[in-house]
C-alpha cells in the first residue's frame, strides 16, 4: 500500500467525537421486543419484561410480532424520525441474521447505525431453554443492553480501498464457472491443485439426467478459461499463506514442478516417444493446459526427452516455486473427494472388481485407461453389476459421515443404464435405502431407469465377500419382502460418501472462514446467504459447500461470481470502527510488543495506531500498564455497566464469547441444543480484551462463575490464551468463584452446550455451598 | 403365517415407553429400516420377525407380537447387527432387554424354556454340558422325542459325551447369580413402590458433613 493511498484512507476515516451527533446527552432509548411469531413470545413473558423496563423513564418499550417485517421496521423508523428515541435496543433473533437489516433502517431514519444493537433472545434464549429461568435471563440481558447503549459512541466505519482482483481456488466446474462469470469485468487468478483443469467433472462419462457427454460440454469452458485475457491460470498450485485483511490480501502460492514449460510445449509428443519408462505424458487428450508433464517417480533422469524437445521446454531440475499475488476477494471452489471405503470392514474394499463410483466413471470418461471400455480386472465385460448406495454416508456411529451425499441415487441409476445399454443381457442391480430423486426431471429419470430393466433392491448391503475367481458375493436383506438374499456379481460399485477435499480445513483456517462439523464450509446464512461466508471477502461455490450435482455447482459458481462482483464493485470496504483509543501514554511500548498485527508503533515516544492494520482484538488493552488504552464502544466502564445490569435480575454465569464461538452458540440454537438458563453471554471482540478489572467486576455484581469462550483459529491470538487465563485466574482468586477458559470452534456447538451445562452446574453448586456456609456462620 | 392388522388395540403405549426408556431404547426412534441388521444376521431367516422388523414393532408398541416372537430368544448375540448399524442402534442389547420383560410377563414358549434350562445347567456346573442340556430340555419339551434318532447317532459317534465337565468352585458362581437376583428383586420392589406412590428408601452415598 502506498503512502498516498494510506493518506487518502485516513481522510475518509472518522472515528471522531464521543459526543452524540446533536451535541446533547441521550434522551431516550427505545427497546423493541420481537415475539417472532411464537418463537420467542411463547416462552418469554415479554409483557412483564416490558413493564419492568418501563420503570426507567428514559426507556420506551414496544413489542411486535415480527420486528423484521415492514410494519415492525416502520414502527422503529417512525419513532426515530419523530425524535421519540435516539438509541435502539432490539430483543430478537441473532444479530448475525438481522443486524444489517435494522442498522440499514436506522441509517435511513437518520440515526447512526452504531446506536442500534441487538440482544439475541431467540438462538441464545428461547430456542435453548425451557420456561424455567428464562424471564430473569432475558430481562437481565435487555437491561444490560440498555445500560450499554447509553454510552455507545456514534462511530463511522473506516473505509479501505479494495484490490480489484479475485483468487478462485479450484479448477472444477464450480471454479471454472466462477472465473468465467467474473472475468469480463474483473481480473481473476484461477489456481488448480492438479496438472489440468476440469476437477471431478472431466472424470465423468455421461451426465444425468440428459446423458450428454461430460467432456463435450466442459472442454469449451476449459479452453475459454485458458484463453481469457483476464484470467491467469496456474495448475499444480496451492495456497501456501495468507496475509493482509479482507479486501486486501497478499496470498503466497506454492507451485509444484511440472518439468515441462506449459507455454513452450507444442504437444508434438516427441518426448513421450523417446521415453522408455512412460514418465512423460499428456494427462489425457483434451487436457487443459495442453502440455506434457513428468511423473518423477517413473523418471530415470536419462535426459532423452530434454534432447529431443524441439522447443527446449523440458527442465528436469525444476523445483517447487512460490509466488505472491494481491487480491481483494477469494472464491473457494475446492470441491469434494470420495471417502475411502476401506474403513467399512464388511465391504472388503479394495478387492478386484470392487470399485468406487468415481473409479467406475473414470473408466468410461476422457481420463479412461481402458479405452472407455467397461471391464473387469481380467479384461472381460462384467455382465452382472451391483451398485451399493450409502457406502459411508447416513452413518451416525462416528465411523462414516452423517450427511446424505445427494447425487448417488441419480448417478448410480445413470451408471446402471449405461451397463444395460452396453449389453442387452447385462444385469444391473441397485441396492438402496431410500431412492431420492427429488426435483425437476429426476423422478422421470428414476422411472425411465426402471423401464430400462434395472433391478432395484431396497436394503443396505450387509456384506461383500470377494471370491477366488474374482466374483463378488453380496449379502443383503430385501426389506420390501423381509427376506435375506445372496447374489453373485462380476462387479460391485460402491457409492461412497462425498466429503470435502483434503486441505479444505487448512485453507478455511488461513482465510478465517469457519467450517461445519461435517467439514464443509459454513455459509453466512444456510438459506439466505448460501455462497457468502462469515468473512465478507471470501465466497464459496460447489461441493465445498456440500455434495451437489453439476447444475447446482454451476448455479453456485454464477452466484459466487455475482457476489464477488457486488463486493468488489463497491471499490471500498467498510471496516468496523471499534478500534483502540490511546488516552494516556508513557511511551513504554508494551502495547506495541503485545500487538500481533503490527498495528501499533511508537512515534516520538508515544504509541500511534494504524487503524487499517488493526483487527480490533483488544489485546493491547490489558497490555497497557497504566490502563491508557480502551477499545471504542468496548471500554471497561461500558462492560461494567452492562454486567451490573445483567446481574441485577438474578445471579448467573457470565460467558465472555468471541464472534466465532458466538456463531457456535447460534448453531446450538438452530439445533435446539438445550443448556442452562443461568448462562449469560457477553460479546467481546476477542477474549484478549479482558483484564482482571472487568472479570472482578462480574464477580462483584453477583456472577456465580465466569467463562471465557474463544472460537477464533487465529494462532496469533490463541497462542496467548493460556497465559491470559492463568493471569486472570491469579488476579481474580480472592472471589473464590470458578473461572474457566475453553476453545470452541464454530462447528463444535455440541461441545459448547455440554461445557456450559457442566460449568453452570459447578458454579451453581459452589455458590450454594458458599451461601450455606455464610448462613451457618451468621447463625 | 397369519398376520394381524395393526389397530389401535394392538399398540401398547406403556410397553413402548418402557422399552424406549431403557439405554438401548434411546436410539430406536432413529431406525431408517435399511435392513443391514437383518442382512447381517446369521439366523434372521429362522426368526418370526427379523431384527429390523422387531425394531419397527417396538416403535409401534406391538407388545404381544414382540414378546411372543422367537426373535428375542434365538438371537445368538454375535453382535454383527450392532457393529454395522449406521444409526448406532444395538439390536443385540434390545433382545437382551426384551427377554426379562417377556419372562416378567409370564410368557411361556419353547425358546423361553430352552433359555431357562441352559442357564440352570450353567449355574450348577459352571460349564455348558450338551448332554445335560439336551436331556433336561427333552423332559420339558416332548417334541424333542423326534430328535432322538439324531441324538443316538451323535452319541454312537462319540459326539455327545456323557461326562459332565464341572468348574472347580461352583459356590463362587452361585454367589454371583444370587447377587444378580438380589439386585433384580430390589429393582422390582422399587418399581412397585413407585407405582403405588410410596416413598422408597434412597440409597444415598455417604456424604461428608
Amino acid at each position: 500500500m502506498t503512502e498516498n493511498e494510506l493518506a487518502h484512507m485516513n481522510e475518509n476515516t472518522s472515528t471522531k467525537s464521543s459526543i452524540p451527533e446533536n451535541g446533547q446527552p441521550p434522551k431516550k432509548t427505545g427497546v423493541y421486543l420481537c415475539r417472532c411469531g411464537g418463537n420467542i413470545g411463547d416462552l418469554v413473558d415479554l409483557q412483564s419484561i416490558a413493564d419492568s423496563l418501563k420503570e426507567n423513564k428514559d426507556v420506551l418499550v414496544n413489542i411486535q410480532d415480527y420486528l423484521c417485517s415492514g410494519a415492525g421496521q416502520e414502527k422503529i423508523k417512525s419513532d426515530i424520525e419523530k425524535g421519540k428515541v435516539d438509541r435502539v435496543v432490539i430483543g430478537s433473533c441473532s444479530p448475525k441474521l438481522h443486524l444489517e437489516t435494522f442498522r440499514g433502517m436506522a441509517k435511513k431514519a437518520g440515526l447512526n447505525p452504531n446506536l442500534l444493537e441487538i440482544t439475541n433472545i431467540r438462538e441464545q434464549a428461547s430456542w435453548v431453554h425451557d420456561k424455567e429461568g428464562i424471564n430473569p435471563k432475558v430481562k437481565g440481558l435487555i437491561k444490560g443492553a440498555v445500560a450499554r447503549i447509553g454510552s455507545i459512541e456514534p462511530l463511522v466505519p473506516l473505509e479501505k480501498k479494495l484490490v480489484n482482483r479475485t483468487l478462485v481456488v479450484g479448477g472444477g466446474i464450480a471454479g471454472i464457472t466462477t472465473a468465467l462469470e467474473l472475468a469480463d469485468a474483473h481480473e481473476v487468478i484461477l489456481i488448480e491443485k492438479l496438472p489440468f483443469l476440469g476437477g471431478h467433472m472431466i472424470g465423468l462419462s455421461k451426465t444425468f439426467p440428459t446423458l450428454d457427454c461430460s467432456q463435450c460440454i466442459l472442454t469449451p469452458k476449459m479452453v475459454a478459461v485458458h484463453n481469457h485475457p483476464n484470467i491467469t491460470m496456474f495448475t499444480q498450485t496451492e495456497v501456501a499463506d495468507v496475509r493482509g485483511s479482507p479486501g486486501d490480501y497478499s496470498i503466497t502460492l506454492r507451485h509444484s514442478p511440472r518439468y515441462v514449460d506449459i507455454e513452450k510445449c507444442i504437444n508434438c509428443g516427441a518426448c513421450a516417444r523417446k521415453c522408455t519408462t512412460g514418465a512423460i505424458f499428456l494427462p489425457f487428450a483434451q487436457a487443459v493446459p495442453q502440455a506434457y508433464m513428468i511423473d518423477m517417480s517413473k523418471c530415470k533422469n536419462c535426459g532423452a526427452c530434454v534432447k529431443v524437445c524441439p522447443r527446449d521446454a523440458i527442465d528436469l531440475d525444476a523445483k517447487e516455486k512460490t509466488s505472491s499475488v494481491s487480491v481483494g476477494a477469494v472464491a473457494i471452489a475446492t470441491g469434494f473427494e470420495p471417502i475411502d471405503p476401506s474403513f467399512i470392514e464388511e465391504y472388503n474394499y479394495p478387492a478386484p472388481n470392487l470399485l468406487t463410483a468415481v473409479e467406475f466413471e473414470e473408466m468410461l470418461s476422457a481420463k479412461s485407461k481402458t479405452g472407455m471400455r467397461l471391464q473387469k480386472a481380467d479384461g472381460s465385460f462384467p455382465s452382472r453389476v451391483a451398485f451399493v448406495l450409502c457406502a459411508g454416508s447416513r452413518d451416525f456411529t462416528g465411523k462414516g459421515r452423517k450427511h446424505c451425499s445427494k447425487v448417488c441415487c441419480i448417478y448410480s441409476q445413470k451408471q446402471a443404464q449405461l451397463v444395460r445399454k452396453m449389453k442387452d443381457e447385462a444385469e444391473a442391480w441397485i441396492f438402496y435405502i431410500d431412492m431420492r430423486s427429488a426435483g425437476r426431471r429426476f423422478e422421470e429419470f428414476y422411472h425411465h431407469t426402471q423401464e430400462k430393466g434395472v433391478n432395484y433392491v431396497r436394503g443396505k448391503v450387509a456384506e461383500i465377500i470377494p471370491k477366488q475367481d474374482g466374483a463378488l458375493m453380496v449379502q443383503y436383506e430385501d426389506t420390501n419382502l423381509g427376506r435375506k438374499g445372496r447374489e453373485l456379481f462380476d462387479m460391485v460399485v460402491l457409492c461412497p460418501a462425498l466429503i470435502p477435499s483434503a486441505g479444505t480445513k487448512e485453507l478455511a483456517d488461513k482465510l478465517g472462514v469457519p467450517i461445519g462439523d461435517d467439514g464443509f464450509i459454513e455459509e453466512k446464512h444456510v438459506k439466505l446467504d448460501p455462497v457468502n461466508t462469515l468473512n465478507q471477502s471470501v465466497f464459496a461455490a460447489g461441493c465445498v459447500l456440500g455434495p451437489k450435482d453439476i447444475h447446482d455447482s454451476v448455479t453456485e459458481g454464477i452466484s459466487a461470481a455475482h457476489k464477488v462482483s457486488q463486493f468488489l464493485g463497491k471499490g471500498m470496504i467498510l471496516i468496523p470502527p471499534e478500534k483502540p483509543m490511546i488516552l494516556e501514554c508513557n511511551g513504554c511500548g508494551e502495547c506495541v510488543k503485545a500487538c500481533p498485527y503490527n498495528a501499533l508503533n511508537l512515534e516520538n515516544g508515544k504509541a500511534v495506531l494504524s487503524p487499517l492494520a488493526c483487527t480490533g482484538c483488544g489485546i493491547c488493552v490489558p497490555a497497557c500498564p497504566i490502563k491508557g488504552i480502551e477499545i471504542r464502544n468496548y471500554t471497561r466502564n461500558q462492560y461494567k455497566a452492562q454486567l451490573k445490569a445483567i446481574l441485577s435480575e438474578e445471579p448467573g454465569v457470565i460467558v465472555f464469547i468471541d464472534p466465532y464461538a458466538y456463531a457456535a452458540a447460534d448453531i446450538a440454537g438452530v439445533n435446539r441444543r438445550q443448556y442452562s438458563s443461568l448462562v449469560r453471554f457477553v460479546n467481546v471482540p476477542s477474549i484478549h480484551i479482558l483484564d482482571a478489572d472487568v472479570v472482578n467486576a462480574a464477580f462483584e455484581y453477583g456472577a456465580t462463575g465466569v467463562m471465557l469462550i474463544e472460537g477464533t483459529t487465529d494462532e496469533k491470538l490463541v497462542s496467548h490464551s493460556d497465559e491470559l487465563y492463568k493471569k486472570l485466574k491469579k488476579e481474580t482468586r480472592k472471589h473464590k468463584k470458578p473461572l474457566r477458559y475453553s476453545h470452541i470452534e464454530t462447528a463444535q456447538y455440541e461441545k459448547l452446550t455440554d461445557l456450559l451445562n457442566v460449568f453452570a452446574a459447578q458454579a451453581g453448586a459452589k455458590a450454594q455451598k458458599k451461601n450455606k456456609k455464610e448462613t451457618e456462620s451468621e447463625e | 403365517m397369519k398376520k394381524e392388522i395393526i389397530l389401535v388395540e394392538s399398540r401398547d403405549p406403556a410397553f413402548q415407553d418402557l422399552v424406549l426408556s431403557t439405554p438401548v431404547g434411546e436410539k430406536l426412534a432413529t431406525c431408517m429400516q435399511c435392513g443391514i441388521c437383518a442382512g447381517s444376521c446369521p439366523v434372521s431367516h429362522e426368526m418370526d420377525y427379523n431384527p429390523r422388523q422387531l425394531v419397527r414393532m417396538v416403535q409401534l408398541g406391538l407388545k404381544n407380537e414382540v414378546l411372543n416372537s422367537n426373535t428375542i430368544w434365538i438371537c445368538t448375540s454375535c453382535f454383527s447387527c450392532s457393529v454395522r448399524c449406521p444409526r448406532g442402534i444395538r439390536p443385540t442389547e434390545l433382545m437382551e432387554t426384551l427377554r426379562p420383560i417377556a419372562i416378567a410377563e409370564g410368557i411361556k414358549n419353547k425358546n423361553e424354556r430352552f433359555d431357562g434350562v441352559f442357564s440352570d445347567v450353567v449355574r450348577k456346573n459352571g460349564r455348558a454340558s450338551e448332554f445335560l442340556l439336551i436331556s433336561k430340555y427333552s423332559l420339558k419339551e416332548p417334541e424333542m422325542i423326534k430328535q432322538a434318532p439324531f441324538g443316538l447317532s451323535l452319541f454312537l459317534k462319540g459326539k455327545l459325551p456323557l461326562a459332565v465337565d464341572k468348574m472347580e468352585n461352583t459356590l463362587e458362581l452361585d454367589t454371583i447369580f444370587k447377587l444378580g437376583e438380589k439386585v433384580e428383586k430390589k429393582e422390582k420392589e422399587n418399581k412397585e413402590n413407585k407405582e403405588t406412590g410410596m416413598k422408597t428408601e434412597k440409597e444415598e452415598p455417604e456424604t461428608d458433613k
